[in-house]
């Protein structure tokens, strides 16, 4: 762009307005097929960071849709994604991987976790995969993490040997190994019982707390949604409802962000 | 507190496919009866292919060692295709009687050609022979024969007379001896120390004493006299129409006896050329050898690619959470290629090994021994250590190849379909 004054490049971010993660405009999808099927009618939505957006609907209505286009596992029909400000419909295939390794964790219903591996294996996946071998302070750093939900016991045990609620936990961690902007969490207690379910959301909730990172959760749960900062009820294909407004305000405020470890 | 496979792996495998060979070896190790399966797969074809040739290459060496320790390799003589110097087992025919008083052509610097023929490459050895046809006769009946005189040290080396003897001796042969073949003796009813008379094709006649009888089981063979014998017999004074070269090389007679061709003015004829058909017949088990291992490593190849793409499907899920960490399609499919990789590895020298077990044992037994010949092996196997390392290399290859299509079929699942 062609600047002929010498405006600064810094952008100012007001006090407490934390940062844009994720925003989309007119974000549409239909599924094509023998019948088409549409889903979204052009959302606007905007995630910051710090914030815990709890995302609830009718089954079918488009949650799973939405989630899987906002971590760029889905290409969106119409409308723009962009993720830390970069629209991704100009990455390519290594962009959009880099971009779901550096910038985005998912936890999903089941745990998926690497029968291969161990816990602490599995919760350095991601880091794995993006350096070949996780450095000590990685390490060191997932190691507390895994601690601090409870598994630092069960660090050298596989999948089939732990809990549901234990395996979920270390799906957590495992997404927030590199350390990304958001996570998505598409029902990370729907496969949990009521108790366990609600330890998962405690630690997701402490999660963002400490560190800032930005949660998007899918829940048919009432009970969590409402102990969200906000809550993004789709029908119809579209937003109808953000309640918890002046609530995530709040908290933006007045909760400190500290950096884990 | 690293694990010993983390050390191992840091030290040799490159930073940038550690998580892809971390992965693939988690999957072989994980993979139980199919890891085995696939192994085994990859073995068996490799166990075939050393196996077979192993024997395939072994009896061709046989064959051609049986067939050439007898012959000379290189004929030299004057241009002029007769007289046939050695009976073709093809076509008795050949030993049949040339009726022409003629006198052979002759070399006439014959012992500079011998010097100058004993220093070229793959020679071995040289004789210097006077060969002609005749007729033996007891009494009445004359039978037609070839008459051969030379050095018997030097050409019992290149045609062996002395190991075939049935009775009496060839080596000290001294004049006026003469050593044939049993159908002779036959024939003409004799047996050593009993006196033959040979008339040549150029009406020359001497009296021979029988000094030994030999047997080389295929057809009519020659009589054996000395240098000086012949030479009076043919009328050559000094001189000899024939040098027999015995190589190192069988198979590298051509070149030799195009350059002897291009160094002499005379005409250099390998041993293949009148062997052409046994030749033919030996380059068709070789063909054969290399399309059963084909075959073989196409076949395991098939198994593995099969294999792999169950594990791709049963790994689906894996492969979409992979993705939705950030791993790039080229990663995922180096994980399934290096999967191939490995199970190619550990299956080819698993094969290797059991293939040469398996052809060393075979070698082991031998047929009953034929009485003053050295025992044959049953089963002429050779193992050649080229053959397995390619056996090896060739396994490695398909399977890696094998290997591409289930991995690129593992790279382009799409997180979302894999993952509900
Ligand atoms: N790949 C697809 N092809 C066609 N239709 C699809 C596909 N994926 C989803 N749909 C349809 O899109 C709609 C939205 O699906 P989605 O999974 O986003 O719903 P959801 O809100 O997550 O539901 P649930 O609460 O049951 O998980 C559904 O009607 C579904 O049938
Ligand atoms: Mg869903």
């Amino acid at each position: 762009m062609a600047s002929t004054t010498s405006t600064p490049i810094t952008e100012v971010i007001p006090i407490g307005d934390p940062p844009i993660v994720i925003e989309t405009r007119g974000l549409k999808k239909t599924y094509f097929g023998k019948i088409d099927v549409p889903v979204l009618f052009g959302l606007d939505i905007e995630i910051r960071a710090r914030e815990f957006l709890a995302i609830v609907g009718q089954s079918g209505s488009g949650k799973s849709t939405l989630l899987n286009i906002l971590g760029a596992l889905d290409v969106p029909t119409a409308g723009t994604v962009l993720v830390n400000g970069v629209d991704i419909s100009t990455l390519d295939e290594d962009g959009l991987a880099r971009l779901r390794s550096d910038e985005v964790g998912f936890i999903f219903q089941a745990h998926y976790l690497l029968d291969e591996f161990t816990c602490l294996e599995n919760a350095l996946m991601p880091i794995t995969i993006r350096h070949g071998e996780a450095s000590d302070e990685d390490r060191e750093r997932v190691l507390k993490l895994l601690e601090r939900v409870g598994l630092g016991d069960q660090i050298n045990k596989h999948p089939d040997e732990m809990s549901g609620g234990q395996n979920q936990r270390c799906a957590i961690v495992r997404a927030l190994a590199n350390q990304p902007k958001i996570v998505l969490a598409d029902e990370p207690t729907g496969n949990l019982d009521s108790r366990s379910g609600a330890e998962v959301f405690e630690m997701m909730r402490e999660m963002n707390r400490l560190s800032g990172v930005a949660f998007v959760m899918i829940t048919h749960d009432d009970r969590l949604a409402q102990a969200a900062d906000r809550i993004l009820l789709i029908e119809d294909g579209n937003i109808v409802e953000i309640t918890n407004d002046e609530h995530k305000k709040k908290v933006d405020r007045l909760t400190p962000v500290k950096e884990l470890a | 507190m690293k694990p010993f496979g983390d050390i191992v792996i840091s030290a040799l495998i490159p930073k940038a496919y550690r998580f892809e060979f971390r992965l693939a070896m988690r999957h072989l190790l994980s993979g139980g009866l199919q890891t085995i399966l696939t192994i085994s797969a990859v073995a068996t074809g490799v166990i075939i292919v050393v196996f077979i040739t192993s024997l395939i290459f072994g009896l061709q060496n046989m064959m051609s060692v049986l067939l050439t320790e007898s012959i000379p390799h290189v004929t030299v003589q004057v241009e002029d295709p007769k007289p046939k110097p050695i009976e073709d087992p093809n076509n008795p025919t050949s030993s049949r009687i040339e009726v022409s008083a003629s006198r052979l052509k002759f070399i006439d610097n014959w012992d500079e050609v011998v010097t100058m023929l004993r220093g070229l490459p793959n020679v071995s050895d040289v004789a210097a022979v006077v060969s002609g046809q005749g007729f033996a006769s007891k009494g009445a009946n004359p039978i037609g024969v070839t008459v051969v005189g030379a050095d018997p040290e030097l050409l019992d080396v290149i045609t062996p007379i002395t190991r075939d003897l049935v009775s009496g001796r060839y080596k000290s042969l001294s004049s006026d001896e003469i050593v044939i073949d049993t159908e002779l003796a036959k024939d003409l009813n004799v047996t050593v120390g009993e006196r033959i008379r040979l008339t040549s094709s150029s009406n020359q006649a001497d009296s021979f004493t029988v000094a030994g009888i030999y047997n080389r089981g295929q057809g009519r063979g020659s009589a054996y006299v000395t240098l000086r014998n012949a030479q009076s017999l043919f009328g050559l004074g000094t001189s000899v129409n024939i040098v027999y070269l015995k190589v190192h090389d069988i198979y590298a007679v051509d070149d030799l006896s195009n350059s002897i061709m291009a160094l002499t003015k005379y005409e250099a004829r390998p041993w293949t050329r009148d062997y052409s058909r046994n030749l033919t017949n030996m380059q068709m088990m070789g063909i054969s050898a290399y399309l059963i291992s084909a075959f073989s490593l196409i076949a395991s190849a098939f198994a593995i690619a099969s294999v792999l793409i169950v594990s791709v499907l049963q790994k689906s899920a894996q492969i979409g959470i992979l993705k939705s960490m950030g791993a790039r399609q080229s990663q995922i499919s180096t994980v399934f290629v290096f999967q191939g990789l490995g199970v190619a590895i550990i299956g080819s020298s698993v094969g290797a090994v059991v293939g040469t077990a398996i052809a060393y044992l075979l070698s082991l037994p031998t047929r009953p021994a034929v009485a003053g010949q050295e025992p044959l092996a049953l089963f002429p196997v050779k193992i050649i250590p080229l053959y397995i390392g390619l056996a090896m290399l060739a396994a490695i290859i398909t399977t890696v190849i094998a290997a591409v299509l289930p991995a690129r079929r593992a790279a382009k699942l799409n997180p979302v379909d894999v993952m509900r």
